[in-house]
């Protein structure tokens, strides 16, 4: 694979831009890139998730195209609550429809022609997006400015196109005092199995408010590495929750870094994984102000051959005193084959600080299940009730009541549709 | 209703009920009293078709094999079991499982299923008319309840439901005066020639407010005795060993 994804590099570098500045670093991250490899499970972050095996069973070769098709027609909108939205089509941007908004406040543009990234750090699968990405999203909330209404990201893939492996990029800045509520949601209609590869950042300054929810329906072949990089700034609020049930791999990754006092970060999640996927949501909170807070709470559901994961850790440094920091998952199997993983981490150099993680995983009561069918309900319903119950106790968390009753409205439909 | 015919049950091969027999008639209310052990609860999950039990004998429900019916379709035909501690279940709303549930038995009886505004408008007037306070609906079912507030919800769903047979499993346990009547008002407001009761306790303290037609003694897994009413006087006086 890796030889084949060489020349799949070569001619992408060659047509996507004309500048050979950009042309190098793309060159230089591939090069990062091909040092190190897919993900593998000896490495620490991945040791739950064999990515490099995960990859290899699914694809023979990951195509790239470069046609942007501009013609496409979407009536799959949602329609629970107004939203202003960007679409984005097989990787590239669109059109977008920014009605309830101020546009002087609130600023936009794609990434197609750069800049690009340099490569940093060691996350192999982040030097991939840097080489290969082929449109993100660079979004400004200007000063001052709340937002009246959500933000749909809408990541489309669809058409019979041979294409398989797509990265892309969101970066997103709230400047002082504004607010914004995104939803990234992300849909295949193609019947083509596909390897999403994206990379999130964003900046919260000072006063700010972001809320970031994502929503995948993909299909049960596709595979999704989401990476997102938050900095915090002071009394900014960053609350982020992750639906995860669709394709067959999704891996979240959520750095958190409340970078000064007063800042807070929530992280919630609700996975609901079936016949084989493999679902893992992995956090590190960094509290580096002082009074800084975060909380998690992550809750999984896991059926038939599947494989949920939480690796969550939350690092304070000795200068953030007051530190007050909670993490919880929590997640049922409901047969033998199943599998949950949790790795909880604490590491805290301060001594003035709050901190508490906890891990739980079991059955379905047998006893709760008696309680329900004794009042009528069949064992399946019962099952259902306690199900769409246990996750709904994450999806409460959300406080955009709006997409809170739509996730808990998804969670409803994924759960009954369940066989 | 219900006729139980030496009914035995083990749980993990310890013999819990050992012959027991019982003949309710429609329109009977039936009490079983006697002491921790003797196998009041388990008889209340046997019937309501709880996993786990070995069992003999026989149990006609409206001259059916009770047995042959499973857990749901026991409620559905009619059999309610008021827990004696009703679980907590999170995330579930009190009136969307209410609902549910009620409709899961319309349902089954060929009836039609309510909508919500139709549920709402049903569940509100039962609520006031046992004084339940109302606001239980919108909490999630039996979370952070009271073990008041959580017996009051098993005699408001007991309501709802209109079964043909109610079962209540030490309903009165731990309920103040105030609570108890509501749970005996639940009773005494379903009361009818074609509706049956077997009410489990402890205390006679409930049979003050709900006047019994027979009171059984339970001792070791059987019938040790049946009275009258006053049998639950009696009892309270000289207590369980000297019967």
């Amino acid at each position: 694979m890796i030889d084949n994804l060489k020349s799949t590099f070569e001619n992408f570098n060659k047509n996507i831009t004309t500048k050979n500045t950009i042309s190098k670093i793309r060159q230089d991250n591939f090069d990062k890139f091909l040092s190190s490899g897919f993900p593998n499970k000896k490495l620490e972050d991945w040791k739950f998730s064999d990515f490099k095996k995960i990859i290899s069973q699914n694809f023979k070769n990951l195509k790239i195209n470069l046609k942007d098709k501009k013609k496409f027609s979407f009536d799959n909108h949602i329609k629970e609550f107004t939203h202003n939205k960007i679409f984005f089509l097989n990787g590239f941007y669109n059109k977008h429809s920014f009605k309830y908004e101020d546009d002087k406040k609130i600023i936009f543009s794609n990434l197609k022609n750069g800049p690009a990234y340099e490569p940093k750090g060691n996350n192999s699968l982040n030097l991939l997006n840097n080489a290969f990405f082929t449109d993100g999203l660079l979004l400004y909330v200007k000063k001052g400015y709340k937002c009246k209404k959500p933000l749909v990201v809408y990541n489309i893939f669809e058409g019979n196109n041979k294409n398989n492996f797509f990265n892309q990029k969101l970066i997103v800045n709230i400047e002082e005092n504004s607010e914004l509520n995104i939803l990234v949601y992300t849909i295949n209609l193609n019947s083509n199995p596909i390897f999403l590869n994206t990379s999130n950042f964003f900046l919260l300054e000072k006063n700010s408010l972001l809320k970031l929810f994502y929503l995948n329906e993909l299909s049960k072949k596709d595979l999704n590495y989401n990476f997102t990089e938050t900095k915090i700034l002071e009394n900014a609020n960053f609350e982020n929750f992750i639906l995860s049930y669709s394709s067959s791999f999704f891996k979240n990754e959520i750095n958190c870094d409340l970078k000064e006092k007063y800042s807070s970060g929530f992280i919630n999640g609700a996975i609901f994984a079936k016949k084989n996927q493999h679902h893992e949501i992995k956090t590190k909170v960094n509290h580096f102000g002082e009074t800084t807070k975060s909380y998690q709470k992550i809750k999984s559901i896991v059926d038939k051959n599947s494989k949920t994961i939480f690796q969550g850790k939350i690092y304070v440094d000795q200068k953030a005193q007051k530190t007050n920091g909670y993490q919880l998952s929590k997640a049922i199997l409901l047969d033998k084959e199943s599998e949950f993983d949790s790795k909880p981490e604490l590491e805290i150099y301060a001594d003035d600080v709050k901190c508490s993680h906890g891990s739980t995983s079991g059955n379905l009561d047998e006893n709760s299940i008696f309680y329900l069918m004794s009042r009528g309900l069949s064992e399946k319903q019962a099952k259902n009730i306690l199900i769409k119950g246990f996750l709904s106790d994450a999806v409460e968390t959300i406080t955009n009541m709006e997409i809170r009753d739509y996730f808990l409205k998804k969670i409803e439909k994924n759960v009954n549709e369940y066989k | 209703m219900l006729k139980i015919n030496n009914l035995k049950a083990k749980i993990d091969n310890k013999l819990i009920l050992n012959g027991l027999n019982l003949n309710i008639k429609s329109g009977e209310i039936h009490a079983i009293m006697g002491p921790n052990g003797s196998g009041k609860s388990t008889l209340a999950n046997v019937l309501s078709g709880k996993k786990g039990y070995k069992i003999s004998g026989s149990v006609l429900y409206e001259d059916k094999d009770l047995f042959k019916l499973d857990i749901e379709e026991r409620a559905q035909k009619g059999l309610f079991l008021a827990f004696q501690y009703p679980l907590e279940i999170p995330g579930v709303n009190t009136s969307n499982f209410l609902k549910t549930s009620l409709n899961a038995i319309r349902k089954s009886n060929g009836k039609k299923q309510l909508d919500a505004l139709e549920f709402l408008k049903v569940v509100k007037s039962k609520a006031a008319a046992l004084k339940i306070d109302e606001k239980i609906l919108n909490r999630q079912l039996n979370v952070g309840f009271s073990g008041g507030e959580k017996k009051k919800n098993e005699i408001l769903q007991m309501s709802l439901h209109e079964p043909k047979m109610a079962i209540l499993d030490e309903t009165d346990s731990g309920l103040d005066i105030d609570a108890l009547k509501i749970v005996a008002d639940g009773v005494n407001t379903l009361r009818d020639k074609k509706r049956s009761f077997l009410i489990i306790t402890h205390y006679q303290r409930l049979l003050d407010y709900i006047k019994p037609d027979f009171v059984h003694v339970l001792m070791k897994g059987k019938i040790a005795k049946t009275g009258c009413s006053e049998l639950a006087n009696e009892l309270e006086k000289v207590g369980y060993e000297n019967i």
